[in-house]
């Protein structure tokens, strides 16, 4: 596969992306990620990969539904943006793989297929946690987040809150558990009242990059901001 | 302890490297990433639990957190990062043996050296004044991060200045301070929005935030479904 020729810019608070197109070339995105593009590109919405793909995407937090641009005969320019203020990063995979958390893909290559991962219980308990798309293949991919990615190479191990892992590489193992360090007699109060309930603990060797912001963090701090119903 | 704000100054974080023994506080849920030869430790109060129950009450009146959360490395060269809720930038303020008064959303983390009381009522009514803030005291000796919603500035001041409530993140308490309305009158005040101001008499270090936390708060929540 060709990479993609593009350029990201305005990190970290409002990253976008613009990848120049030639004739031939396709890429995938987000719906609604298009801020922009020249009119040599046609898009057109659909369920890439099927149904079933489709749906694994869904689960995973993404929508059903990709968008793909495709530059017919002309060469062109499209420029995608995410839906939150934040970061961006591009990854390239040479038959390689790489987990994307609930919400951070914006755009790949042809190459490049998605699919989600069923985490099982590891998923389930980690509350809004962990819930991962695996990107696959070769080719260009771009994901975004909520404020600044900073990237962490692991060594050895390494722990990450949950709600702020944007991506890492699955030459890493990662666990789920409660906060490292409590005793199991205070597992519970560290899990109820530490805020840090469910940590993602990363073993190996590989790239984690993580979101220097969480969505959640900031609507918990909205929410008291609610009016409040009156019975009538 | 060492430290770098990175990603400065919208998304800004603290990374903190910490030698063995070492020690830091934080509010619950600052907690971003860490290595693993830290120890956690979840409390009402001070590291070692003292503070007690009666004290935890009290910060969770004055809007705080009932919990801290207290990171200890075990072993030497550990990193942990902090981060504060809302877009905005981090700083450090070494804290050589004065007060330093701090808005509750604006304290991010402390060393050991530093005794934090969220129990402080130096501006009394504010708590009842529809800002929706609450204050917390530093003393001691060490290291202390604030947070501020959008960029942080510096006044030095010498003389008089003054400040709407919303917009302070902290300030030395070398510094006399009174609660005024911002008009002349206080339908005047609460009209122009600008509600409550601090008047800050003296010589000392103010750090003010771009954005006012409530004000934004109350333009969102009306947006949103009633609870």
């Amino acid at each position: 596969m060709s990479e993609l020729d593009f350029t990201i810019s305005q990190r970290p608070e409002f990253a976008i992306v613009s990848v120049r197109m030639q004739p031939g070339q396709k890429i995938y995105s987000e719906p609604a990620a298009m801020a922009s593009m020249t009119p040599s590109l046609t898009m057109k919405a659909g369920l890439k990969g099927g149904w079933k793909k489709a749906l694994g995407r869904m689960f995973a937090g993404e929508s059903l539904v990709v968008n793909t641009f495709s530059a017919a005969t002309a060469p062109g320019e499209v420029t995608f943006a995410p839906g939150i203020p934040g970061d961006m990063l591009h990854y390239r995979l040479d038959n390689s793989s790489i987990y994307l958390q609930r919400g951070s893909f914006l755009a790949h290559s042809e190459g490049v297929e998605l699919s989600a991962k069923w985490q099982g219980a590891k998923g389930f308990f980690s509350g809004e946690g962990l819930v991962l798309l695996k990107a696959h293949g070769t080719g260009d991919l771009f994901f975004n987040s909520f404020g600044a990615i900073l990237e962490i190479d692991v060594a050895e191990e390494y722990v990450v809150d949950t709600g702020y892992i944007v991506a890492f590489e699955d030459t890493l193992d990662y666990k789920v558990v409660v906060l490292p360090g409590a005793r199991p007699s205070k597992t519970i109060k560290n899990f109820l009242f530490g805020g840090e309930g469910f940590v993602c603990r990363f073993s190996g060797q590989g790239k984690i990059w993580i979101q220097t912001r969480y969505v959640h963090s900031l609507l918990s701090w909205v929410f008291p901001f609610r009016p409040s119903s009156s019975k009538s | 302890m060492r430290y770098e704000i990175l990603a400065r100054p919208a998304a800004s974080v603290a990374k903190l490297t910490l030698d063995a023994n070492e020690s830091i506080t934080c509010e619950v849920g600052a907690m971003i990433a860490m290595s693993t030869g830290i120890s956690v430790e979840t409390t009402s109060g001070k590291k070692g639990g003292g503070g007690g129950f009666l004290k935890g009450m009290k910060r969770m009146f004055a809007g705080e957190n009932f919990f801290l959360n207290h990171f200890t490395a075990t072993q030497p060269d550990q990193t942990l990062i902090l981060g504060p809720t809302m877009l905005g930038d981090v700083v450090h303020h070494h804290l050589r043996g004065g007060t330093l008064v701090i808005q509750g959303s604006g304290w991010l983390a402390s060393d050991t050296g530093v005794t934090i009381d969220a129990t402080w009522q130096g501006f009394g009514k504010a708590i009842f004044s529809g800002e929706g803030l609450f204050w917390v005291k530093a003393t001691g000796q060490g290291s202390i991060f604030l947070s501020s919603f959008g960029a942080i500035y510096e006044v030095d001041v010498n003389g008089e200045y003054v400040v709407d409530t919303g917009h302070i993140v902290a300030f030395e308490d070398t510094l006399e301070f009174k609660l005024k309305k911002a008009g002349k009158s206080l339908i005047g005040s609460f009209l122009g929005g600008e509600g409550l101001v601090c008047r800050f008499n003296g010589t000392g270090k103010l750090y003010c935030q771009s954005h006012n936390p409530p004000s934004f708060g109350k333009l969102l929540g009306p947006k949103l479904k009633p609870r």
